[in-house]
């Protein structure tokens, strides 16, 4: 009897499991109203449910009854999640639509003024393989970005100039922070070189205008570096060269990673084999010893610290305009320290959090025949930012920053020496709304203000990017950018406020299957320039006075699927640019903003010799430069400027590369400007000595060897 | 004993039903991995991935249909013509989604290596010299998980032949490990029966390999 009773009991439960098939059927869209296939629809909690058709459509059955959680999950899109009564033998859904979610893969990005070098994200132009392995670079990393639109090539100087403005309106940042110094301290007419070794970082972005609030303190260019990641393995790299040799060594666990990292470099023994046209007393050399440290902290986070000390030199004579003799010998003495540690945190709950601080300093020791001079300087700078995701559409940046700066210049055998400190704070803030996948619009207000000038400033930014078809997009940005004067000039007026940038650009960016064009306008307007009388090296009466303007566009196309095993970029610059400025009374032509630029680096990869090579051209229309013989400022130009750039690297075995390089390989003399002497000849005539290249050509020879347990390694990212 | 009884009807029926419920866990992933012998477009590979994807929801701490679901994914971008980034790239999420149900598994490591070395394939020259150590170092440490992983050796081999080729060296190594993994996958073959739920391909990758090799 209990027994039945219990067997009752089971049966009639277990049919009760079996009861009430119920099938649910309806139609899936997007936000248009189009079908969505391949929706995977299910019953929360159950394995029922099936995958949407072509028409958007689904039917399932369930034996689940009452109040269920229909849910719809595609890729791309968010998950809709709905209650569901399940009853009767089939249920009718009304019509559902899914919201694409916007990620950084699938919406828009604002490319007006922006150029990246990484190797995932899409509006890339150049790939951090691209920084080592273009020929004209030589391994710099701005030897590389001078391939880029927006950059001017000036041979006799080597930084980066970008849209007719001078080298120190590019701002140059590690991992978010600051770099003061960023390039060697050169003298006459030695191009100079970035201290940083392409091989720290992992991107590069590079704006050539309207960039983020997040940068400031630069009128025309922001250019962001980030370092790398943890180290997979432990290693050590030789590298051996023409110009010197040095040493790295990585260790590297799971949670950590550590690089040391030392070289010496010496041009003597080059230029011993080599004649140079400059007439060297000692050749550039120097050492560095560099450690880059990174630690996982949780889950999320990371700690990261770099370490660089620096030492070098040269002495130089320079002959001067009209006179006899080998002129007075110039000798340079440079000491360079750079830290910086940084933490970062992504937090899952749409929360990145960053703290960090760097400082840099620098110390110049230069003798002009007898005349002794010194120049000191540090930079600190601390910073602490966030963003917030509010959700795929609107996102938020916040940060306040820091800045601690000193400057002493000195003649110590005289015992004089002046100097200036300077405190900025600046907080800003940048809010990217999505309207749609298609259309995306960032604000962005950096504010700031300066202990030294007593000045506060609001620099205010925007910028749209609107999809117009499948691969191409239009962008425009818009902004004002403010920046310091140079700090030679503010130690001489501390009251001097600073300069000032408006930008306007108006971007085209397409890119399909490794084929990339991009078309660029802007116009910048200058104002609050410096000004001054007498000659830069002994300016007086320094005051914010000047303006003027750099408008024109330019031009990128690069394609690496076309020609098999070849990839090569083709960039024309136009830069229309006059400002009055300096010493300049009238509104001139910048010695440094030539109009017409050309650039074409071609690399192909020949798999039987095993073989990269490679070929840059670059050719511009000239230097402005004037001629005290003529009337008037800037009222003359230099030939223009060519240089065809070969190299070879050839990778024997997996963990060794063979890298060489010539510069210049027509051997073209190219002139940068004329020196002019202060007083004219007997014939009433300024005489001139032109300002050429330090040699016709510049060969380079590496070897670079990977030691470690992986025989696959090398370091075709030191090159 | 009435009561008693009653109890025992009921722990029956939840033992019943929870074993039923298991049954249908089993069933269900063994008739999906049926149905990806028969994928023939990316269609029927999304189809056959939801599935896996279903069975997951159901069963939230099974690392298995995460597994064949990001294999699938992988599977589907190497054959068919789809935005292979999107793919891989779904394939590494969900499979850091099972090595969070199941940390240190051989065979979620080795996959992780898999979608890594398509994200290579899908641009070698820039990619390859970052991802391709990192590729190099998942397969190895999937090894050290589990000695008798053959889709772990198997795919190192093949990794090894790509460099081998580039770098114009002999692919003996490669060989060695290729017929290292035929060895394992023999080993594995005697356990497989009806009910056996856990991974079994890549033996055909270890032949060609091998005949390769001749």
């Amino acid at each position: 009897m209990n027994l039945r009773l219990t067997l009752f009991c089971y049966l009639f439960l277990l049919q009760g499991l079996a009861f009430g098939q119920t099938i649910l059927s309806g139609r899936i869209l997007d936000e248009k109203g189009i079908p969505l296939p391949g929706v995977n629809v299910l019953l929360k909690g159950s394995y029922d449910g099936t995958t949407s058709g072509v028409e958007g459509e689904f039917e399932f059955s369930t034996k689940k009854s009452g109040m269920q959680v229909l849910v719809f999950r595609l890729m791309g899109f968010k998950t809709l999640e709905i209650p569901v009564a399940v009853e009767g033998e089939s249920l009718q859904i009304p019509d559902q639509e899914l919201r694409e979610s916007i990620t950084d893969i699938s919406g828009v990005t604002i490319s007006a003024g922006a150029m990246e070098a990484s190797d995932e994200k899409k509006s890339v132009v150049l790939r951090p393989l691209d920084i080592v392995t273009t020929p004209s670079a030589v391994g710099d990393i701005v030897g590389a970005l001078q391939t880029l639109p927006g950059t001017s090539a000036v041979g006799n100087d080597g930084r980066l100039f970008v849209r007719g403005g001078d080298a120190s309106e590019v701002g140059i940042y590690i991992d978010g922070l600051r770099v003061a110094n960023a390039y060697g301290t050169t003298a006459g007419n030695v191009p100079t070189r970035t201290r940083f070794n392409p091989n720290l970082f992992k991107g590069t972005f590079f704006s050539t205008g309207g960039y983020s609030a997040e940068y400031g303190q630069a009128l025309s260019s922001a250019l962001a570096l980030n370092t790398k990641d943890l180290s997979i393995r432990n290693q050590g790299d030789l590298s051996l060269m023409s110009v010197g040799g040095g040493y790295s060594h990585t260790l590297a666990n799971e949670e950590q990673s550590i690089t040391l990292t030392g070289n010496y470099f010496d041009l003597s023994p080059y230029q011993g084999l080599v004649k140079q046209d400059f007439d060297f007393e000692r050749a550039p050399f120097g050492w560095d010893l560099e450690v880059a440290a990174q630690k996982k902290l949780g889950k999320d986070g990371l700690l990261k610290v770099l370490g660089r000390t620096e030492s070098g030199g040269m002495k130089i004579r320079q002959p001067e305009p009209g006179q006899e003799g080998a002129g007075p010998l110039i000798d340079l003495r440079n000491q360079y320290s750079y830290a910086q540690s940084n933490w970062s945190k992504i937090s899952p709950k749409g929360w990145t959090w960053f703290l960090g601080a760097s400082i840099s300093a620098n110390s110049d020791e230069i003798a002009f025949d007898t005349i002794q001079t010194t120049r000191d300087n540090q930079l600190a700078h601390l910073k602490a930012s966030t963003i917030r995701d509010f959700s795929d559409r609107v996102s938020m940046k916040l940060g306040v920053e820091h800045f601690f700066n000193t400057y002493a210049e000195g003649l110590p055998l005289q015992g004089l020496e002046r100097s200036f400190q300077d405190g900025q704070t600046y907080l800003y803030t940048e809010w990217d709304w999505y309207l749609s996948k298609k259309l995306v619009v960032r604000g962005g207000l950096r504010g700031g203000l300066s202990s030294l000038s007593e000045e506060k400033w609001l620099d205010p930014r925007v910028s749209f990017a609107y999809q117009v078809s499948e691969n191409g997009q239009v962008s425009l940005a818009a902004g004002k950018f403010s920046q310091a004067p140079l700090e030679n000039y503010r130690v001489l007026n501390n009251d001097l406020k600073n300069t000032q940038a408006d930008h306007l650009i108006l971007n085209y960016f397409w890119n399909k299957d490794g084929i990339t064009f991009r078309a660029e306008a802007f116009h910048k307007e200058y104002d609050e320039l410096i000004r001054f009388e007498g000659v830069p090296m002994a300016p007086v009466n320094l005051r914010n006075e000047g303006s003027g303007f750099a408008r024109g566009f330019d031009l990128f196309f690069r394609d690496r699927q076309t020609l098999k095993n070849t990839d090569y970029w083709v960039t024309y610059s136009f830069v229309d640019s006059k400002r009055s400025f300096e010493q300049f009374t009238t509104q001139v032509q910048p010695g440094f903003a030539p109009k017409h630029n050309l650039s074409v680096v071609v690399k192909h990869f020949v798999t039987g010799l095993k073989s990269q090579l490679g070929a840059s051209l670059a050719v511009n229309d000239g230097y402005a430069y004037t001629n005290p013989n003529l009337p008037g400022e800037m009222n003359s130009k230099t030939p223009g400027f060519q240089n065809l750039s070969l190299s070879w690297s050839y990778l024997p075995r997996p963990n060794l590369i063979i890298h060489g390089a010539i510069t210049n390989v027509l051997g073209r003399e190219n002139i940068f400007g004329y020196d002019f002497s202060t007083t004219p000849n007997a014939q009433g005539v300024y005489e001139s000595r032109a300002i050429g290249q330090p040699a016709p050509r510049f060969l380079f020879l590496g070897i670079f060897l990977t030691l470690s347990k992986d025989k696959n390694a090398n370091q075709l990212n030191n090159l | 004993m009435k009561i008693f009884n009653l109890i025992f009807a009921f722990v029956f029926i939840s033992f019943s039903a929870f074993s039923q419920s298991n049954g249908a866990f089993e069933t269900a992933i063994k008739s999906q991995i049926q149905a990806m012998e028969q994928i023939d477009s990316p269609e029927s590979a999304q189809e056959v991935s939801n599935s896996f994807l279903r069975i997951f929801e159901a069963e939230s701490g099974e690392w298995l249909p995460l597994y064949y679901a990001a294999l699938t994914k992988i599977e589907t971008a190497f054959r068919f013509d789809v935005d292979k980034d999107a793919y891989f790239d779904e394939a590494i999420d969900l499979v850091q989604k099972a090595k969070e149900i199941s940390p240190n598994n051989s065979e979620l490591t080795a996959l992780h290596g898999y979608a890594l070395m398509g994200k290579v394939s899908v641009d070698p020259v820039s990619r390859g010299q970052n991802l391709s150590p990192q590729v190099m170092q998942l397969y190895g440490t999937a090894i050290g998980q589990d000695r008798s992983n053959p889709r772990a050796v198997v795919l190192m081999a093949q990794m090894e032949l790509g460099m081998a080729e580039f770098f114009g060296q002999g692919p003996e190594k490669a060989c060695g490990m290729a017929r290292m993994a035929e060895e394992l996958f023999r080993k594995e073959s005697q356990k497989v029966d009806e009910n056996y739920l856990l991974p079994t391909w890549g033996a055909n990758t270890a032949k060609a390999l091998i005949e390769n090799c001749q």
